[in-house]
């Protein structure tokens, strides 16, 4: 038993100072800039929308035209419905933060005004988690939401951002999660 | 026997092994990573991505591996192990294609295609495309509310000093289907009686046919320049606690056809960067048979002549925050008199709204033009500027409006002018103090005969207003 109990730690620690030298060595070039010594981690931000949609690039202004509900229709006629995953998520931090460009009280006043107004046809949904969102935009043929590229599945249909794909260089939507180093 | 008491010290031994092996492996990996850090390219991380799912490989083995252990461990001496559990331990996951289209393609994530149903596209569409069902047990109402209070006083002789409650406004909207929606305002408010009165002050059906075209029908605020749609009955998005003179509301003693009932289409012109939008109108237009009846035809008009009003303004990209428009309203008015009244109100603005500066400038022409007669032209304009410091924004105004003694359709109006100055104050996202002082010129004034006199403004040359804005 004992030996079984070390082989087990032993195993478990292998895999966390696996885990940990390539966090290390992957994140070396994120960290390296870090003014506050805290690592910085570098994950993307897939645009993503329903399988049916023919749309395959988004110019960023448009893309931020459709969050903002400046625009509410796809070219193929359907009413655009905007998905944001649920408060505090670093994704829905990245959205408003990016493409917003606000805090999350001046996005809650924005988009009250905006329906307020007529300005704003229907508010975005809030989902609870990144399987909840990836189920609503197959569901909904104008959806438009956002995921983690580990989040994807087939089910959705990821939009080129300015040309780019999430794993290109240069790609606009990039979260900052941080954690201490 | 004691073959098979070693086999989970043989199988962790093994595994134990493999890991040092694979670790050894991958711990040289992001060494060379590193040393090639400064010339990061596609195919760099696509190896990351290995890397990563390779890592996703050896924490499944790990789990596989602990539960056969334990699985080992629970088996009762001389029983020998099923083959099963002492045969190598494989991973299932998956390696993923890192092309891009691997990305819309099947990718292994923590959630597995078990956490979604089956649906099949064309079933989960047809849901989709569904308006929202009612159904006893819950409401596809959204509801905001707004509402304020305030404590206001004059100088004008006979006003007293007042505690006052402001309007409650229900701000009810419903998606009826992709493209239709319902909205309507619900507001609850007190006049000059101490009476409390419902009104609806907007209910429109509305149909979004594309971005170019949105169709509504129903109560609407008049698109007449700026402030009338920007606000509609809320102090809560306004920095003042009242609006400007000129954009008052019809029962409280204004001059301009706030609401209306009748067919609105909107929306965007294609025009690149400008962002031009139009707005059209066709309505009843307001009550002109008596000053004492009810200012909106609501039910029924009492001619068949029709308002019309039509505006275009510009958002354009290059300014965030502007918006520069005008617009132009047209009826005629069928007083007792006898004379008919042409009405054209022509109004221009240009409003920089951004959430910590406002510069708010409008102007208006009233013109009235009886059947054969003088016509008279009303000027009247209003300048308003705010910028916000942390928690305050302290904000003035100034507004201007001039209407002849013999104007036909308001003559009390005469000459009001003067500077409003204020401070909002916002402790929270959901409450809002307001303290104004506004000091207005008068003359030329006709008696208020029993308009009420809620914008003190409008009564008093000086008043004094401290108002608690919330919404909910």
């Amino acid at each position: 038993m004992g030996l079984q109990t070390r082989t087990r730690t032993r195993t478990t620690l292998i895999i966390l100072v696996l885990q940990l030298n390539l966090s290390s060595g992957l994140d070396r070039q994120a960290a390296a800039g870090s003014p506050d010594g805290r690592v910085k981690l570098h994950e993307t931000l897939a645009i993503v929308i329903n399988r049916s949609n023919p749309i395959d690039n988004l110019a960023f202004k448009e893309l931020r035209k459709i969050f903002l509900g400046e625009r509410n229709h796809w070219p193929n006629g359907h009413r655009i419905a905007v998905a944001m995953l649920y408060y505090g998520q670093p994704e829905r931090q990245t959205i408003l933060r990016l493409v917003y460009r606000m805090q999350e009280d001046q996005y809650q006043d924005y988009l009250l005004k905006g329906m307020f107004r007529g300005e704003v046809f229907a508010a975005p949904k809030t989902l609870d988690s990144p399987l909840i969102l990836r189920k609503f935009i197959f569901n909904a043929p104008g959806g438009i939401g956002y995921l983690r590229a580990t989040d994807l599945d087939d089910s959705v249909k990821v939009v080129r951002i300015d040309g780019l794909l999430p794993q290109d260089k240069n790609y606009a939507l990039q979260i900052d999660e941080e954690e201490p180093e | 026997m004691s073959a098979l008491r070693s086999a989970p010290k043989a199988v962790a031994a093994s595994c134990t092994k493999r890991a040092l092996a694979m670790s050894l492996v991958l711990l040289t990996i992001p060494r060379f990573l590193d040393a090639q850090s400064r010339d990061v390219t596609a195919t760099d991380q696509q190896t990351l991505q290995i890397l990563l799912q390779r890592i996703d490989k050896l924490e499944a083995s790990q789990k596989q591996l602990r539960e056969r252990v334990a699985q080992l461990e629970k088996a009762p001496p001389g029983v020998a192990a099923p083959p099963s559990l002492l045969a190598p331990v494989e991973t299932t996951t998956p390696v993923v294609p890192l092309a891009p289209a691997g990305l819309a393609t099947a990718t292994e994530t923590s959630h597995t295609s078990a956490d979604t149903p089956p649906v099949t596209q064309a079933q989960s569409q047809a849901d989709m495309t569904e308006p929202e069902h009612m159904d006893a047990s819950k409401t596809h109402l959204n509801i905001r509310g707004f509402g304020d209070f305030g404590l206001y006083g004059g100088n004008q002789k006979g006003q007293t000093t007042t505690f006052s409650i402001g309007q409650l406004n229900l701000f009810i909207t419903s998606n009826l289907s992709e493209k239709f929606r319902f909205l309507t305002e619900l507001v609850f408010e007190v006049h000059q009686d101490n009476d409390f009165e419902e009104d609806l002050e907007r209910v429109l059906l509305e149909y979004s046919v594309n971005d170019y075209l949105t169709l509504s029908a129903g109560r609407y605020h008049t698109g007449i320049g700026y402030y009338n749609t920007a606000y509609h009955h809320t102090t809560w998005f306004q920095t003042t606690t009242e609006r400007p003179y000129i954009f008052e509301y019809e029962d409280e003693g204004g001059i301009l056809p706030i609401h209306n009932v009748g067919l609105v289409a909107s929306g965007q012109v294609p025009s690149g960067r400008l962002g031009l939008h139009y707005l059209a109108e066709v309505g009843n237009g307001r009550t002109s048979s008596s000053v004492q009846a009810e200012p909106v035809q609501n039910y029924v008009d009492e001619n068949s002549h029709k308002s019309a009003n039509v505006g275009l303004f510009a958002r354009p990209d290059a300014i965030p925050g502007l918006k520069v428009g005008f617009s132009a309203y047209r009826d005629v008015l069928f007083p007792l008199s006898g004379t008919k009244i042409g009405e054209t109100i022509l109004d221009g603005y240009a409003v920089l709204s951004r959430p910590s500066f406002e510069w708010l400038n409008e102007a208006l022409m009233i013109r009235h033009t009886p059947m054969g007669q003088h016509i008279f032209d009303t000027p009247a304009f209003y300048s308003q500027v705010s910028e916000r410091f942390g928690l305050y924004r302290p904000y003035l105004r100034y507004q201007y409006i001039n209407a002849s003694s013999h104007e036909p359709v308001f003559p009390q109006v005469g000459l009001r002018t003067g500077p409003s100055v204020g401070l909002r104050y916002d402790p929270t996202s959901s409450v809002a103090l307001k303290l104004q002082y506004d000091y207005t010129e008068l003359k030329r004034q006709a008696p208020i005969d029993g308009k009420s006199c809620v914008q003190l403004s409008m009564c008093a040359p000086s008043a004094l207003a401290l108002q608690v804005d919330y919404k909910f």
